[in-house]
């Protein structure tokens, strides 16, 4: 185990390099221990259910292989998210695992990410006369489609490479944001 | 012009009776008990088949999970029939409503469609979206209308359920009404390009 690497940490990363071997429903628990040198049970008291080690591993992943860029305009948020698409199709068994992470029964307190507060801090500071529930719809919709998930979607049901899924999403954000007034409407 | 409905996942269209018993027991467990912890010997005893007869049918427990991911697409959330692309919105705020009555099942449908080849059919109404589309709306760009046949199919879809509660905590009404808000948006360039 590498110096100063706590073990669940050291779990997460041994488990993110085996995937690029395995599918994450192959990989073991008693693996997982071998590799970290702990026992198996102590990889259970870390990660209860595979649930937990699929949020985990994800977890690691997005912070390490798919940091999300800055952004505070619409523009940069496109670009953000048109970077990950591509980071994905660099990646696709590390994307698919963060959006399956991202749809399955939550283990614990639903907690929006800080992708999303980003993107809900953004819109408001870019459009402060929106009510709260367009806003909301807006928001929710623009998240959706700059997901994993979308992107997993794209891949396997529409076989869309990066440029052609960044095509759709790029659409799809024009006619969400079609809806709110501009700054000249509002400031009526 | 009427729509066919069938989705054109054929795990889904041809399953006997005894595997009927098998999927429905398996979905039951699952809103029981979680994912996790569903046993083939407890899956069995539910469905009145010996431990062996799942095994015949469904050899590892991911094609077991997955058949029964297309199951309950099929039969727990079904979609009306839809004479018109303008009609999405509609069917999708349904289709949320029904997602959020069965969580634990939309969670399921969710996670199975996020596999990737291996997993369960990300886009099972894309033939059908593209049909309806065509019949509506001849003079369209190839991009385009793939664009929003994508859209619309990423948005009619368990995972839009999921998002939008986990994300941003929406309650039920919420959730639809942003779905069928966005299917509305993402079908506004072409609201009155019919012919």
């Amino acid at each position: 185990m590498a110096e100063g690497v706590d073990t669940p940490t050291a779990i997460l990363a041994n488990a993110a390099a085996a995937l690029r071997e395995n599918p994450f429903d192959e990989i073991s628990y008693r693996t997982l221990g071998d590799a970290v040198g702990v026992s198996e049970r102590t990889v259970y008291r870390h990660f209860p259910t595979r649930s937990h080690l699929l949020e985990g591993v994800a977890g690691w992943i997005e912070s390490t292989e798919f940091p999300l860029p800055p952004f505070v305009t619409i523009l940069q948020f496109q670009e953000a998210s048109r970077a990950r698409f591509r980071a994905f199709d660099s990646s696709p068994a590390f994307a698919f695992v963060c959006a399956r992470a991202a749809s399955i029964s939550p283990t614990g307190e639903l907690e929006a990410t800080f992708f999303t507060r980003a993107l809900v801090a953004m819109l408001a500071t870019n459009h402060p006369s929106v009510n709260e529930r367009d806003l909301r719809r807006v928001a929710a919709t623009l998240r959706y489609f700059a997901s994993a998930q979308f992107w997993a979607r794209m891949r396997t049901g529409f076989e869309m490479s990066a440029p052609e899924i960044s095509d759709v999403f790029d659409r799809t954000v024009v006619q969400a944001l079609s809806g709110l007034p501009t700054l000249s409407r509002t400031s009526r | 012009m009427s729509v066919t409905s069938e989705p054109d996942d054929r795990s889904t269209s041809d399953v006997n009776r005894t595997q009927e018993a098998i999927l429905a027991a398996y979905a039951e467990l699952i809103e029981e008990l979680g994912t996790d912890d569903v046993s083939f010997r407890l899956i069995a005893r539910r469905a009145g088949v010996g431990e062996r007869t799942i095994f015949r049918n469904y050899a590892t427990r991911v094609d077991l999970l997955l058949a029964t991911a297309a199951w309950i697409e099929r039969r727990i959330f079904p979609r009306q029939d839809s004479p018109s692309i303008f009609d999405m919105p509609l069917t999708i705020r349904a289709a949320m409503e029904s997602y959020d009555h069965r969580p634990e099942l939309a969670h399921v449908v969710a996670e199975t469609t996020m596999r990737g080849i291996g997993g369960a059919a990300p886009s099972p109404r894309r033939a059908m979206l593209e049909e309806m589309i065509d019949a509506e709306i001849s003079a369209l760009g190839d991009a385009e209308r793939r664009a929003i046949v994508a859209a619309l199919a990423h948005l009619d879809s368990a995972a839009t359920w999921v998002t939008f509660r986990r994300e941003f905590g929406m309650t039920r009404s919420d959730i639809a009404d942003a779905a069928a808000w966005a299917a509305e948006a993402v079908l506004d360039p072409i609201r009155s390009r019919v012919g």
